[in-house]
C-alpha cells in the first residue's frame, strides 16, 4: 500500500489552520510519493508519520488560534459580562453550583491534608529507617480464640532492652521507653501534676529530638538525672532550668536533677514525653528485671548500619529461648497447646510503621483503614460533586437557547460558542475553588478538634493546595463546559429564535449517577446511626457498677502508706455529711491505668487484673457481691484474703471459690490469699474487652497503696458538695493540688478514639448529603424543565396541584427505594466488620434502624425535590403553553 | 527597513525562494536545500519558516493550480517580495563590508 498513516493525516488536519492546510498536507504527500520511490513504503510511512508530527508546532499551531483569538478577544469582555449577567440573573443556581463543588473540594482537601498527616508521622528521625520497636506476639493460651489466636503487645519485660544490646551485635543502641503517667512535682514552690516517663540514654542517641541545652551523652545515666521538653522549661523555669532540682513523687518524693532540655515532640511523633526520668526509678526496679514474665515496657533497637535485619530477627528468637525456654515449656504443657501454633515470638516494628501498625496498641497509634476509606470517600464525593455541577449547569444553560440562537444568527461560530460556555464554567470553578478553600480554612480547627491532630497550614502547603486546586477545577470546568456547550451550540439558531423548541435535555447520565449518590449517602447515614446507637450503647450500658456521681479524687501523694492515710482522713471528714453516701479508696480509678500480675499456680502461667482497694469501694462503685462478704477491716486476717471475680472463678476451675485460696505470690510457704467473696463480673475495662480475670485485695504491702479517693454523691447539690470536698482535701492534703473528675466522664473517654470517628462520619455524612442533595435538586430541575408542558396540559385538562406533584416526585421516591436497597446490605457489611468488630460489646443493627434511615433520606429527597415540584405545579399553564 | 534581521535559516530560506523563482513552494526548497547543499531541512521547518518571512512580509504566497502528483492538492507558491529582495540586498552589502575588514582574507587577496 502506498498510502500514508491516516491517524496522523486526521490529527494534522485537525490541528492546522485550514488555509495553510492544503499545502502542507500536499507538500508531505508529495515527499511521501519521493520517499516511497527512494527508500520503499515502510521508511516512507515512517518517515511520514514524523514529518507530519512535526508539524505540531507552535509556529504552525497558534497560527489556528491567532485567527480565533483575534476574534475572541474582543468577545472576551463581552463573555465576561454575559457570564456576569446570567450568574446575576440565576443566584440562586449559580450560588447551589459554585456551593456543591467548592463543599466537595473543602471536603476532599481536608481529607487530603489528613492523609498527608497520617503518613507523616515519626518521618524526621534521621536514623529511624533503622529503628524498631521489639513487639511480643503471643498465643493466648489462657484464653484460646480460634479467630483471634494471638495477642500483640508493644510492652516487653524491663531487662529485654539491656540483654538485646549485650548480646546481639546487630543491636547498636537500646532503650526502654514508657510515655508515663501524671505525677506530682514540686520545682520551687509549684506543685503541679505533669506526666513524668521513663527512658535510657540511649534514647536521646537514637531518636532526633533535638537537644536545646545539656549534653546528651550524660543525660539519665544517673539514677537522679531528669531531662525535659521546652514546654515544660518555660512553663516552670524563668531561669536556665539545668541544674535545677525538681522534686518528683514516686513511692515518697524524690530529687531529681535537670539535666537536659529537649524540644517538644513534633505533633506527628509516635513518642511524646514532658519530663523523663531513668527507667532505674521504676518501683520494684530489681525484681521486674529479674522477672521475664513481666511485660510492662516499651522496648526500642537501633541497628547497626549494614547490619543483616533477617538474622536479628533470627537472634531475637535467640534471646527468647535463652530467658524464657523454661516458662513456655510450662506454659505449653499446661495449656496444652499445639505444636503447631506459635507459642511466643518476637516482633519488630520499623519506627516509620509504628503510628499506621494499629494490630499493637501505641499511644496514638491509628488505624490505616481509616486513611483508605476517608481517602476513597474524598474521591467519590469531589467526582460527584463535578458531575453535579456538570448537571446543574446543562440545567441552567437550557434556559439560553435565545442567547445562543442570536449568538449563531449574528455569526457566532460553534467554536466561539464552545469557547464561551467553557470560559463561564471555569470561571465559576475556580471561583468554587477560592470558596472551597476558604470553607477549608474556615473548617481546618474543627476539623483538627474532630480527629484530634495539630494540622497547621503553612505557605508551601497553600500553594500546593492551590496548585491542585486549580488543575481540578480547571479539569472540572472544561468537563463541565464542553457538555452544555456542545449540546447549546448545536441548535439551529432559527428553531432557537423561533421559540419552538420540543428538545429534551437528556438526563440520561443524570439519572444512574443520583442513584450513585443516593446510595453513597444512605450508607453513611446508616453507618452514622449505627456509631451513634453504639455510642449510645456503650455509655448507657450497665458496667456492673454505678459510674453516675462518682467523684475521683487523686491523693497526689503517690504509692505512698501517707496516701492511705489520706484516704482515710478524708473519709472521716466527710461521711458525716448527707450528701456524700460513701467515700473509699482505690490504687488506680478507672481508666486511669490498671495493673495485671502474672503467676504461676501447678506450673500454669496465669494473669489476673489486681486492684487494691479498702472496704467501702464495693459500696460505693454498687458492686454486687455473687457470694461470700466484703473486706472488714476489724477482721485482720482479711488482708491475706481476696475478692475475685466472676471470670477468675471460672479461669481456675473452681466450683465453690469461696474454700479456695488463690497463691499469687508464689509463696512456697502456705495455700496463699484466702478467697472470701465472689462479685459479679463488672466491666473494670472498656467494652472493647471482654471481662478478663480479676481481684481484689487490702493487703496494702503487697498490692499497693490507695491513690485514688472515690466520693459517691447525692445527686442534689453538685457544686456544694464539690467545694466542701475541695476544702476538706486543701485542709488534709495542704501541699498538694487539687484535682479531680466525674467517673462517668472517665469511663466515657475510652472511648474517645470513636466519638472521634463518629464525629467525622457524620461530617462526611453531612457533606455527602449536601451534594447529593445538590445533585437531586439538579435533576428535579432537569425534570420539571422537560415536562413544563406536559404540566401545562394536565393543567388545563383540570389535574389537580398534589397529583402534579406526585407525578414529579414519583421517580425519587422510587429512586430513593432502589438506591436503599443497594445501601442497606453495604452500610451492614462494612459497620459489623469494621467499626462494630473493635467492641466485645455491640448493638445489633435491626430493622428499626433502617427503617429510621430510610426515612430520613427519604425526606431529604422530598425536600430538596420540592422546589421544583411546586414551581412547576404552580405555574401558569397559559405561561407554559404559550411557546407552541 | 533597516530593523529587519534575519536568522540564519530564514535567510536560507528567502534565498532559496529567489533561487527557486516560479517554481519555490516547500517541497521544492526542502529538495532544492538538499541537491545544492547537500543539507537536511525538515519541511515543516521550512513551512514554519516560510509563513514567518511570510508575516514580516518578506515573500508572498499565493495558490498554484490543480496538480495530478499530490492528490489533486494545489501547491502554495512563494515569491519575494521587493522588500525582501531589499533584505537580501542589504544582508549582502552589510556583509561585504564586514568581509573586507578581515585582515587575514585581505591578505590572501580576494
Amino acid at each position: 500500500m502506498t498510502e500514508p498513516p491516516k491517524y496522523v493525516y486526521n490529527l494534522l488536519s485537525r490541528l492546522c489552520p485550514d488555509y495553510l492546510w492544503e499545502g502542507i498536507a500536499g507538500d508531505l504527500e508529495e515527499q511521501f510519493v519521493d520517499d516511497v520511490d527512494r527508500y520503499g513504503t515502510k521508511k516512507a510511512r515512517r518517515n511520514y508519520f514524523w514529518n507530519a508530527l512535526r508539524f505540531l508546532r507552535p509556529g504552525i499551531l497558534l497560527r489556528n488560534n491567532l485567527k480565533l483569538n483575534t476574534n475572541n478577544t474582543i468577545m472576551v469582555s463581552n463573555y465576561l459580562k454575559t457570564a456576569r449577567r446570567n450568574m446575576v440573573k440565576r443566584k440562586l443556581f449559580t450560588f447551589i453550583n459554585a456551593f456543591g463543588l467548592s463543599i466537595g473540594l473543602a471536603f476532599s482537601i481536608l481529607i487530603y491534608l489528613f492523609i498527608k498527616d497520617e503518613n507523616s508521622f515519626d518521618l524526621f528521625h534521621v536514623n529511624g529507617d533503622r529503628i524498631y520497636r521489639i513487639e511480643e506476639f503471643a498465643y493466648k493460651a489462657w484464653n484460646p480464640d480460634p479467630n483471634d489466636p494471638y495477642m500483640q503487645s508493644a510492652y516487653m519485660q524491663l531487662g529485654l532492652a539491656p540483654v538485646l544490646k549485650d548480646e546481639l551485635g546487630e543491636v547498636e543502641y537500646a532503650t526502654r521507653f514508657n510515655e508515663g503517667y501524671s505525677k506530682v512535682i514540686k520545682i520551687g514552690e509549684k506543685v503541679v501534676g505533669e506526666d513524668v516517663g521513663y527512658a535510657d540514654n540511649d534514647f536521646f542517641k537514637m531518636f532526633s529530638f533535638e537537644v536545646i541545652s545539656g549534653n546528651s551523652d550524660q543525660f539519665l545515666t544517673q539514677k537522679h538525672h531528669a531531662v525535659i521538653n521546652e514546654e515544660i522549661a518555660n512553663k516552670y523555669f524563668e531561669a536556665d532550668p539545668i541544674g535545677q532540682t525538681i522534686q518528683i513523687d514516686i513511692e515518697g518524693e524524690k530529687e531529681f536533677e535537670v539535666v537536659g532540655v529537649i524540644q517538644n515532640a513534633p505533633a506527628n511523633s509516635s513518642l511524646n514525653y514532658n519530663i523523663l526520668i531513668p527507667q532505674e526509678n521504676k518501683s520494684r526496679y530489681q525484681q521486674s528485671m529479674e522477672n521475664w514474665g513481666n511485660f510492662s515496657t516499651p522496648t526500642f533497637v537501633q541497628l547497626r548500619s549494614g547490619s543483616d535485619f533477617e538474622q536479628f530477627k533470627i537472634n531475637l528468637q535467640g534471646i527468647r529461648d535463652k530467658y524464657m525456654e523454661e516458662s513456655m515449656k510450662r506454659t505449653q504443657a499446661r495449656y496444652n497447646i499445639p505444636e503447631n501454633v506459635i507459642q511466643f515470638e518476637y516482633r519488630t516494628t520499623n519506627l516509620k510503621d509504628i503510628h499506621l501498625n494499629h494490630k499493637v496498641d501505641w499511644y496514638k497509634v491509628s488505624d490505616p483503614q481509616y486513611s483508605i476509606i476517608l481517602g476513597g470517600l474524598a474521591i467519590l464525593i469531589i467526582c460527584i460533586a463535578s458531575i453535579n455541577y456538570v448537571s446543574l449547569a446543562l440545567t441552567t444553560s437550557a434556559l439560553r437557547k435565545t442567547e445562543v440562537g442570536v449568538r449563531k444568527s449574528i455569526g457566532a461560530n460553534r467554536s466561539q460558542l464552545i469557547y464561551q460556555f467553557s470560559f463561564e464554567s471555569i470561571i465559576l470553578a475556580f471561583a468554587s475553588m477560592l470558596l472551597g478553600i476558604l470553607f477549608m480554612l474556615i473548617c481546618l480547627p474543627t476539623f483538627n478538634e474532630f480527629t484530634n491532630k495539630a494540622i497547621e497550614l503553612n505557605a508551601v502547603l497553600i500553594i500546593e493546595l492551590i496548585g491542585i486546586g486549580s488543575i481540578i477545577s480547571l479539569v472540572i470546568g472544561i468537563i463541565a463546559g464542553s457538555y452544555p456547550s456542545l449540546f447549546l451550540s448545536s441548535f439551529n439558531p432559527a428553531l432557537a429564535l423561533k421559540g419552538g423548541s420540543s428538545t429534551k435535555l437528556k438526563a440520561s447520565v443524570a439519572k444512574p449517577l443520583v442513584l450513585l449518590q443516593f446510595t453513597l449517602s444512605s450508607i453513611l447515614i446508616i453507618s452514622a446511626f449505627v456509631m451513634y446507637e453504639q455510642m449510645n450503647y456503650v455509655t448507657t450500658k450497665d458496667l456492673g457498677f454505678d459510674k453516675e456521681q462518682v467523684l475521683v479524687v487523686p491523693t497526689q501523694m503517690g504509692w505512698d502508706s501517707e496516701s492511705d492515710q489520706a484516704v482515710e482522713r478524708m473519709r472521716n471528714a466527710l461521711i458525716a455529711d448527707t450528701d456524700i453516701i460513701s467515700v473509699a479508696g482505690v490504687s488506680n480509678s478507672f481508666t486511669q491505668g490498671w495493673s495485671r500480675y502474672g503467676y504461676t499456680i501447678d506450673d500454669d502461667n496465669k494473669s489476673a487484673y489486681v486492684w487494691s482497694v479498702d472496704p467501702y469501694y464495693l459500696e460505693a462503685l454498687g458492686i454486687e457481691i455473687k457470694e461470700g462478704r466484703n473486706f472488714n477491716s476489724a477482721i485482720v486476717s482479711d488482708t491475706a484474703s481476696l475478692i475475685i471475680n466472676e471470670a477468675l472463678a471460672k479461669d481456675m476451675g473452681w466450683d465453690s471459690p469461696l474454700d479456695e485460696h488463690l497463691n499469687w505470690r508464689e509463696d512456697s510457704v502456705g495455700p496463699g490469699y484466702k478467697i472470701i467473696g465472689v462479685v459479679k463480673d463488672y466491666h473494670f475495662r472498656s467494652l472493647e474487652r471482654s471481662i478478663e480475670p480479676m481481684f481484689l485485695s487490702i493487703d496494702r504491702k503487697e498490692v499497693g497503696h490507695l491513690t485514688d479517693i472515690l466520693i459517691k454523691l447525692k445527686s442534689d447539690d453538685m457544686s456544694q458538695s464539690l467545694s466542701k470536698i475541695e476544702s476538706t482535701y486543701r485542709e488534709m492534703v495542704p501541699d498538694k493540688p487539687f484535682e479531680y473528675s466525674f467517673l462517668d466522664q472517665d469511663v466515657d473517654a475510652q472511648y474517645a478514639s470513636f466519638q472521634r470517628w463518629m464525629k467525622i462520619m457524620t461530617l462526611a455524612t453531612f457533606f455527602a448529603i449536601l451534594i447529593s442533595g445538590l445533585g437531586l435538586f439538579g435533576l428535579a430541575g432537569i425534570n420539571a424543565v422537560n415536562r413544563t408542558k406536559e404540566i401545562g396540559i394536565r393543567k388545563v385538562f383540570g389535574a389537580p396541584i398534589i397529583n402534579i406533584f406526585i407525578l414529579l416526585n414519583r421517580q425519587f421516591v422510587t429512586l430513593a427505594l432502589i438506591s436503599f436497597a443497594f445501601a442497606a446490605p453495604l452500610a451492614s457489611y462494612f459497620m459489623n466488620n469494621w467499626w462494630l468488630s473493635d467492641f466485645e460489646f455491640r448493638v445489633e443493627m435491626n430493622w428499626q434502624l433502617y427503617v429510621i434511615t430510610f426515612f430520613l433520606g427519604l425526606s431529604i429527597a422530598i425536600l430538596t425535590v420540592t422546589y421544583h415540584g411546586v414551581k412547576a405545579a404552580y405555574s401558569s399553564p397559559s405561561k407554559t403553553l404559550k411557546y407552541e | 527597513m533597516g530593523s529587519i534581521y534575519l536568522g540564519e535559516f530564514e535567510e536560507l530560506i528567502l534565498t532559496m525562494v529567489g533561487v527557486l523563482k516560479e517554481e519555490a513552494y516547500g517541497n521544492a526548497i526542502v529538495n532544492e536545500v538538499k541537491s545544492q547543499l547537500d543539507r537536511k531541512v525538515n519541511l515543516s521547518a521550512v513551512h514554519v519558516t516560510l509563513y514567518r518571512l511570510e508575516d514580516k512580509g518578506l515573500v508572498k504566497s499565493f495558490m498554484g493550480g490543480a496538480t495530478n502528483e499530490r492528490g489533486g492538492r494545489r501547491k502554495r507558491y512563494f515569491e519575494v517580495t521587493s522588500a525582501g529582495i531589499k533584505v537580501l540586498q542589504s544582508i549582502q552589502q552589510q556583509r561585504m563590508k564586514l568581509w573586507k575588514l578581515i585582515p587575514e582574507l585581505k591578505a590572501i587577496g580576494l
